[in-house]
C-alpha cells in the first residue's frame, strides 16, 4: 500500500521513473541488472529486512553511493541512528505524507 | 573791368586790423571747440561701443542661461516621468510577486489535495481488492497502521447486541474485551453511529479511552467500530486527510467485510452472481 502511494506520487505526479521490488531479495536482483539513482525501502520486509538491504547495497560497487531513503513505522532514535550508521541518507517515519517523501527525493536527486 | 579792384582784396584791405584778428581768434576758437566736440563725440562713441559690447555679452550669457534652464526643465520633466514609470513598474512587480506567491501556494495546496485523494483512492481500492474476510481485515489493519499511523487499535463487529473484537494490532485479540453498546467510549459509538475523535492523537489513550473511535456503517446502520488506543509517537497531530480516511474506513471497511462475508458462503464467483439477473428484472 505504501508502495502504491509512493509510485503514484513519484511516477504519476512527479514523472519520476520508478521500479518496484517485492522484498529485499527482489530489490537486489533488480539492482544487479540496472543502475538506479535512488532507493526507497521499508525496514519491516519479508525474507530480507531493510537494514540488511542497506548494508548489502553499501557493499556493492555500482550502488554504494546511491542515496537511500528508509520509510518505516519504527520511530525510535536508536532505529534511526542504526539505519544512518549503515549508510541510509534519510529516515522517514510512517504515517507518511507523500509530499514529504517527494521533497526528500528531490533534495537527494538535486531536482 | 580790368580796372575794378578784386572784391576780396578790397574786402580784406578795407577790414580794420583788429577785426581780422578777431576773425582769426574766432576761427581758432571754433576749430578748437570743434575738435573738443569731436573728441567728446569720439569718447562718447567709444563708451557707447563698450556699453554695447557689455550688453551683448550679458545678452549672450542670459540666452545661455535660459537655454540651460530649459534643458534642466526638460530633464526634470523626463526624470519625473521616469520616476512615475519606475513606481508603476515596482507596483506591478509587487503585484506579480503576490500573484506568483498565491499561485505557488495554491499549487502546493492542489498537490496536497491530490496526494490526499490518492490516499483515499488507494485505501478504498485495497479494501475492495479482496473477497476474503481475512484479506479485508489484513488490509484494514495495514491501512490503520500505514495511513493513519495507528499503533494500538481494535476492530469490533456488532453481534447479538455486543461489540465483539474481530481484529487488533499492538494488543493480543484475546486481551480486547467485548463492548456493550452504550457503555464507554466505544459503546457510545456503537449506539449512536457517530465518530468520537480526540482533538489531538497525543498523548495516547487506551481501548477504554481511545483517541479515535469510528463507527462501521452499512447504509447508515452501525455494524461495528474501529477504536484507536494509541498512534505512533511521531504522529503529533491529526493530518487533514485523517478525517476523510476515518469516514472512508467507516463505510468502505464495513461494505468490504460484508461483501467478503457473503462471498465466502459461495463456491465460486459465478455462483455468487447467481440470481443477479432476477434482481435486476424485479421492479
Amino acid at each position: 500500500m505504501m508502495r502504491q502511494l509512493l509510485v503514484f506520487a513519484l511516477a504519476r505526479i512527479k514523472r519520476i521513473s520508478v521500479t518496484q521490488a517485492e522484498d529485499g531479495v527482489d530489490a537486489l536482483r533488480k539492482l544487479a541488472g540496472a543502475r538506479f539513482d535512488l532507493i526507497v525501502t521499508d525496514i519491516n520486509m519479508p525474507i530480507m529486512d531493510g537494514l540488511k538491504l542497506v548494508k548489502r547495497i553499501r557493499g556493492d560497487e555500482t550502488h554504494k553511493d546511491v542515496p537511500i531513503i528508509i520509510i518505516t513505522t519504527e520511530g525510535s532514535t536508536e532505529d534511526r541512528q542504526r539505519a544512518m550508521a549503515l549508510g541510509a541518507n534519510a529516515y522517514i517515519t510512517k504515517p507518511i505524507q507523500a509530499p514529504q517523501v517527494i521533497a526528500k527525493v528531490q533534495e537527494l536527486l538535486d531536482l | 573791368m580790368d580796372d575794378e579792384p578784386d572784391e576780396r582784396q578790397l574786402r580784406e584791405s578795407d577790414l580794420p586790423v583788429d577785426l581780422s584778428q578777431e576773425r582769426e581768434s574766432f576761427v581758432r576758437q571754433f576749430m578748437r571747440r570743434g575738435m573738443e566736440l569731436t573728441e567728446g563725440l569720439l569718447e562718447e562713441n567709444k563708451r557707447l561701443h563698450e556699453q554695447l559690447d557689455e550688453l551683448q555679452r550679458q545678452n549672450a550669457r542670459l540666452l545661455a542661461q535660459i537655454a540651460s534652464d530649459d534643458a534642466i526643465r526638460d530633464l526634470l520633466t523626463k526624470i519625473e516621468a521616469l520616476e512615475r514609470e519606475r513606481r508603476e513598474l515596482l507596483d506591478k512587480s509587487t503585484e506579480l510577486e503576490e500573484v506568483k506567491r498565491r499561485s505557488e501556494h495554491r499549487n502546493v495546496e492542489i498537490e496536497q489535495e491530490l496526494h490526499d485523494l490518492a490516499n483515499l483512492y488507494i485505501a478504498s481500492s485495497h479494501l475492495h481488492s479482496t473477497l476474503s474476510v481475512r484479506g479485508v481485515t489484513r488490509h484494514l489493519c495495514e491501512l490503520m497502521q500505514q495511513l493513519v499511523g495507528a499503533e494500538i487499535f481494535a476492530i469490533y463487529l456488532l453481534h447479538d447486541d455486543e461489540g465483539v473484537p474481530l481484529a487488533s494490532d499492538g494488543v493480543t485479540l484475546a486481551d480486547v474485551p467485548i463492548v456493550t453498546p452504550g457503555e464507554g467510549a466505544i459503546g457510545e459509538v456503537l449506539m449512536t453511529g457517530l465518530p468520537a475523535i480526540a482533538d489531538a492523537p497525543q498523548p495516547g489513550g487506551s481501548l477504554d479511552a481511545p483517541v479515535a473511535a469510528i463507527p462501521l456503517l452499512v447504509r447508515d446502520e452501525v455494524v461495528g467500530a474501529i477504536a484507536v488506543a494509541t498512534v505512533f509517537e511521531q504522529k503529533s497531530h491529526w493530518a487533514a486527510v485523517d478525517e476523510e480516511l476515518f469516514k472512508l474506513l467507516g463505510s468502505h471497511a464495513a461494505t468490504a467485510l460484508l461483501s467478503a462475508n457473503l462471498y465466502s458462503r459461495e463456491q465460486s464467483p459465478t455462483e455468487a452472481l447467481d440470481g443477479l439477473r432476477a434482481q435486476l428484472d424485479t421492479p
